[in-house]
């Protein structure tokens, strides 16, 4: 009798071990830490049949969970089982920068976060206005003013200006309170601000307009449409060169898929790899063009090593993040 | 000219783009009737259908589909107090009153003509003015935005009738309420005490459903009556004594629609300061302020002109920059580029005829909305009436969902509960909502834009920006003016009646 309740305890063990070891025949669930109309909500409702397809998993589910900026929804993965079953879809960025400025809303840790694949990043670009005696980023360096850079407030390209100004030894004033990219263009545009940072989508049609010219990208290579463009890791001394990187591979993990810290290596593998094969999908990739919603995806592995270039370069970046905001305040 | 008119017309001349135009437009009214979700939600559960089809047909559902949700949301805010959206907020403050009057017909059928004439406004003036809205735009700045926010909040008098303090202390705590959140200018949080839903602070249209909807169905339940105390049929005016009235304040109408266009244009004001300044500017300039507030249709006529006339004006910086006037001009902007239209400046000269098919949806959409809204009007105006049995279940049902829809938080709805006891605390204590909820709309704009007017121009930009003065002053004078009439008033009177017992005595 003892040995029969022994070995039906160690076949519950194991099937117990098996399951939380594989993500097939499981709900997956993908917590959208942004609004439930949103971009990313968009993105990861159409991603998420996809990754059924790939994972084996019995179904996979978006739950929206809203709030503090995708604070909310990353604190709920932070507490989650590492099981698989429950993975989160947001701007990594904005909670990198959210733990590094310190928000005390924050109850995770990003960098211990498990990455999982990206499905969609752009180039962030630093535009001036047309009419703008700034022709190139030499000359904001060499200003006899603070350079006016209208701000929406403590957002990634806040940050981002913060790291450059101070690599680049441009003086910074910044404006912030602006209401969203429309407002800053408008601004950079009148000539209230001197410039600006945007994605390029964002820019696009006020650069193809004339009303702004771009001066600098932060992004790993130059933007093919626009090759005469520098891209700041080309203008940065090599000393400053760490923090800069550290900021672009920020901004590059933009649209991303992740899981809680000490993932299941199994469910990881299975996730990354069904991420992966979701995004070569030709149906997929049609249907992102159809809805608007571009894609440019990135392995899980490579991602993780961008988390680890971050995590080295913090300890530069975080008193520029500090004195950028106390600058503010 | 001539040539892009017509063939911006013949574009919309196929039976595609027909039936896109009723579908968008009867689509948007359903949407702009239940509340918390408005034009943004409207064009954006839209978008995945838009893709594949003709340009213009494709334009005609879109923007059909925002211009009625306008009207959508005026019916709830004049029928049951529930703006449909936050922009339909000052239609609470007459267009209800009217209803409890039983000019519940009158006051949709002004809402719907004004609304249509405030459209067909924005659209001529999309039409002819894309040169000369880039100087003016380019003019403006956060100090005249900053103006404008302050002309919004000089309405408070009119709400506070009785006790100014009253009134004031309804405003600190809208004032109070927007706070709530993070801070705009430094992203610092602020009354969130550790909890992350705070952190977002309280959603506007999630406290108007409480404020206004909720508190009334507490009040229908304490009271135990139908809302309005008539029986149904017995209407006091008809839905063209509303159209009458419409063409009868003919100026105002012209007034609030320049507002809106302009409210519009400029990227960071929104519709919902446009419909309190155009309300503000009604009052103000009233030879009878006093009725504000009680049921004046003039009240009802402003705020609609310059809502219908702000969708022209949105989407003037959406074409002439590539810049969106609001979020839904956003979405539409994404639509735009899916589209292959390349807004800038260039619109004016190879895109004319498709300004013009833009132009003739907007004339279009507004008509076929107004003679739906007319059509209805008076069967609506009878929903007032239901017994409070089926009534109060069916509202709050309606509202809370609503609450619930705008960000799919069940605690949004929980908040909108507890502004419903506040709201009914307030009523009955004569502390105005109107003031509360005008202090929660303005607060973030004021702060927002004096932040920036002062970093940016220093601490004497009201000296040092003309255009900002010359608002200043304006303001001054249109807020004196009722004081200065009511003064006038009293003079006469005191000087008439000073005579009669002269003359009593002689």
């Amino acid at each position: 009798m003892r040995l029969l309740l022994l070995s039906i305890f160690s076949v519950c063990l194991c099937s117990t071990i098996v399951r939380a070891e594989s993500i097939e025949g499981e709900v997956v669930t993908i917590l959208s830490a942004n609004s439930a109309g949103g971009m990313m909500t968009r993105y990861a409702r159409m991603i998420a049949p996809y990754i059924k397809k790939y994972s084996g998993a019995a179904d996979v589910r978006v739950r929206v969970m809203t709030g503090g900026g995708g604070i909310r929804g990353t604190n709920f993965l932070w507490f989650s089982e590492p099981d698989g079953k429950t993975i989160a879809f947001t701007s990594v960025p904005s909670l990198i920068l959210a733990q590094l400025s310190g928000s005390e809303a924050v109850q995770f840790d990003a960098t211990r976060l498990v990455y999982l694949g990206r499905a969609a990043t752009e180039p962030r670009v630093l535009t001036v206005g047309a009419t703008s005696s700034i022709l190139n980023i030499d000359d904001a360096r060499t200003l006899d003013r603070p350079f006016i850079f209208p701000s929406q407030g403590t957002d990634e390209d806040f940050y981002s200006m913060a790291v450059l100004a101070n690599v680049l030894d441009i003086e910074v004033k910044v404006i912030s309170g602006y209401d969203g990219h429309s407002d800053t263009a408008l601004a950079v545009i009148k000539g209230d601000g001197d410039g600006h940072i945007t994605g390029w989508s964002a820019s696009e049609a006020v650069i193809e307009a004339g009303d702004e010219r771009p001066i600098l990208t932060l992004s790993q290579e130059r933007y093919s449409p626009y090759p005469n463009i520098p891209t700041a890791l080309e203008v940065v001394e090599d000393d400053s060169r760490q923090a800069v990187q550290a900021i672009v591979n920020m901004l590059d993990m933009r649209r991303g898929f992740f899981g809680p810290p000490n993932l299941d290596p199994i469910a990881t593998e299975e996730l990354r790899v069904a991420i992966s094969a979701a995004f070569n999908d030709p149906e997929l990739i049609e249907q992102s063009k159809l809805a608007g919603l571009p894609l440019l995806p990135s392995d899980g592995n490579i991602e993780q090593q961008k988390i680890g270039q971050i995590t080295e370069a913090s300890q530069v970046i975080v008193p520029i993040l500090e004195a950028a905001l106390h600058a503010i305040l | 000219m001539l040539e892009a008119i017509i063939s911006g017309l013949t574009a919309l001349a196929t039976p595609q783009a027909m039936l896109f135009m009723i579908i968008g437009v009867s689509y948007g009214l359903m949407v702009g009737i239940l509340p918390g979700l408005g034009g943004i939600v409207a064009i954006a559960l839209l978008l995945p259908f838009t893709y594949g089809h003709e340009r213009a047909a494709t334009l005609a559902l879109l923007l059909g589909a925002h211009i009625a949700t306008i009207w959508g949301g005026s019916v709830t805010s004049i029928l049951f107090k529930v703006p449909g959206a936050a922009k339909s907020l000052a239609l609470v403050f007459d267009g209800h009153p009217m209803t409890q009057q039983g000019h519940a017909s009158r006051a949709l059928g002004a809402s719907a003509t004004a609304a249509l004439l405030g459209g067909l406004m924005g659209a001529i003036f999309l039409a002819f003015s894309i040169p000369i809205v880039r100087p003016v735009m380019l003019a403006l700045g956060p100090s005249e935005y900053l103006m404008m926010a302050l002309w919004g909040l000089t309405i408070i008098a009119t709400f506070s009738e009785g006790s100014l303090l009253k009134g004031m202390i309804a405003t600190s705590a809208g004032i109070m309420i927007a706070y709530v959140g993070m801070d705009p200018v430094s992203g610092t949080p602020r009354f969130w005490f550790g909890s992350i839903y705070l952190l977002d602070g309280i959603s506007f249209p999630v406290a108007m459903i409480g404020l206004f909807a909720v508190a009334e169905m507490i009040k229908l339940f304490v009271k135990g009556n139908t809302m309005i105390n008539r029986v149904a049929g017995e209407e006091k005016s008809s839905v063209f004594d509303g159209v009458k009235d419409a063409f009868r304040h003919w100026w105002l109408v012209v007034r609030s629609s320049l507002l809106g266009l302009w409210v519009g244009v400029l990227p960071g004001v929104g519709a919902s300061v446009g419909g309190i300044a155009a309300y503000a500017q009604a009052a103000q300039t009233s030879k009878t302020p006093e009725r504000f507030g009680n049921g004046a249709v003039e009240g009802v006529i402003a705020p609609d002109a310059t809502l219908g006339a702000n969708e022209g004006g949105g989407l003037m910086p959406t074409l002439a920059f590539g810049i969106p006037g609001g979020e839904s001009m956003a979405i539409l902007l994404v639509a735009f580029l899916s589209m292959g239209i390349v807004p800038g400046p260039q619109m004016l000269t190879t895109e004319l005829d498709l300004v013009f098919s833009m132009v003739w949806i907007i004339v279009i959409a507004n008509i076929i909305t107004t003679l739906i809204g007319l059509a209805i009007s008076s069967r609506l105006a009878r929903l007032p009436t239901l017994n409070p049995n089926i009534m109060i279940p069916l509202v709050l049902s309606v509202c809370l969902f609503g609450a619930f829809a705008t960000r799919g938080l069940v605690e949004d709805v929980l908040v909108a509960s507890f502004f419903g006891g506040l709201g009914y605390v307030m009523d009955k204590y004569q502390y105005s909502r109107a003031n509360f909820v005008i202090g929660m709309v303005l607060a973030e704009m004021i702060e927002r834009n004096l932040h920036i007017s002062l970093g940016l121009y220093g601490d004497y930009f009201v000296l040092t920006r003309p255009i900002t003065l010359a608002m200043l002053i304006f303001i001054i004078i249109t807020t004196a003016l009722p004081f200065l009439r009511q003064q006038r008033q009293a003079l006469y009177k005191r000087f008439f009646f000073n005579k009669k017992n002269k003359q009593v005595k002689e």
